[in-house]
């Protein structure tokens, strides 16, 4: 049995959720300024702040506006996700969150819809552009990063802690390295334990952030929440933002077209 | 004189290297049954895994392990 080197670990609530980071061969205080960096980029990111840097691109809607190269890395990977999950993955979505009455953090109370009305999302490309160093939104458009920021945090975590490092924001996962054991770091997935080496893992789910009938998944082809016969499903990818992608859309795709979309573009899968 | 016999010359050298390489490629026909070399595995459809409540599909990148895990996926 091979030897394992120790893991230097660090658990934190950040993103309104538990993230955990291990390293091997690194110091308790890199991993202490990772946090930091989850912290500021989660301040930066939240829609549930009006003064955050996304809350300040969704007011500035129907005009060109700076902003920093990380949001627009995370505007050109929702493109790419809206692309590569056949317009499933819309982060277009905030109408319909605000429809919804998805405003605050759960935590401050249950939603209570203000619509009864819905209507499917725009396509992306159509209300969201980027070039460099700036953002626009067609005029009544907003977009919610939700997961996709999750994902990519992970993969930009793992990219500066080092060769040997692992990553969990809120379950989506990034791996670097060969792990504490050297054959893949050891993470569970529905209930079993696979070797993440270079990889990414997430789960989707409509059975959290919930609220009576509703939850925070929205379906982009109808603008309500999601019920495909898909409550959860679980994805390794390439990289942290691609199983997040991936797990998204095959929920969204449901149970018939779901394993041909997995067996075309993820690692390993799990549906319930 | 002296130009017409090189132009001939070219002419017979070029007729003759090009029947020469005809026969040489007909004689060595591409077998379409030959193995490949050097010998590839075939694409793995993966593997499955009983979990509760279903089956874990894995491709032929993840591993499965019985170690104790470091930390997991889940829905949050």
């Amino acid at each position: 049995m091979p030897r394992s080197a120790p893991i230097e670990g660090h658990h934190f609530e950040a993103l309104g959720t538990n993230c955990s980071l291990f390293a091997v061969g690194l110091s308790p205080t890199r991993l202490l300024e990772a946090e930091f960096w989850v912290r500021r980029m989660g301040a930066r990111l939240t829609r549930f702040s009006p003064d955050s840097e996304l809350s300040r691109l969704n007011a500035a809607a129907g005009r060109w506006t700076e902003v920093s190269p990380d949001l627009e890395s995370l505007c050109r990977e929702s493109l790419r996700a809206y692309e590569i999950s056949g317009g499933l993955v819309n982060v277009a979505v905030l109408p319909s969150m605000l429809s919804i009455g998805y405003v605050r953090p759960l935590s401050a109370g249950p939603p209570v819809a203000t619509e009864s009305a819905f209507s499917p999302l725009p396509p992306l490309s159509d209300v969201l552009s980027v070039r460099p160093g700036a953002v626009r939104l067609e005029p009544g458009a907003g977009i919610d990063l939700g997961g996709i920021a999750k994902g990519w945090m992970a993969d930009r975590l793992c990219d500066s802690l080092g060769p040997n490092a692992l990553a969990n924001l809120g379950g989506d996962l990034s791996a670097r390295g060969t792990g504490p054991a050297g054959e893949g770091w050891p993470v569970g997935i529905a209930g079993a334990t696979v070797l993440l080496r270079e990889q990414g893992a997430a789960t989707s789910s409509v059975l959290k952030r919930r609220w009576g009938n509703d939850h925070h998944l929205i379906d982009p082809r109808t603008g309500r929440p999601a019920s495909t016969g898909i409550e959860e499903a679980s994805v390794i990818a390439a990289s942290g933002v691609e199983a997040e992608i991936i797990a998204k859309t095959a929920l969204l795709l449901g149970p018939e077209d779901a394993p041909a979309y997995c067996a075309a573009f993820a690692l390993a899968w799990w549906f319930k | 004189m002296r130009t017409a016999v090189l132009k001939l010359g070219a002419t017979a050298l070029t007729v003759a290297t090009t029947m020469l390489s005809a026969l040489y490629v007909t004689s060595h026909l591409k077998n379409p049954a030959a193995p490949l070399q050097p010998a590839v595995l075939s694409a793995t459809r993966g593997s499955t895994v009983s979990v509760p409540g279903g089956s874990l599909t894995l491709g032929p990148s993840v591993q499965p392990s019985d170690v104790q895990p470091v930390t997991s996926t889940y829905a949050s």
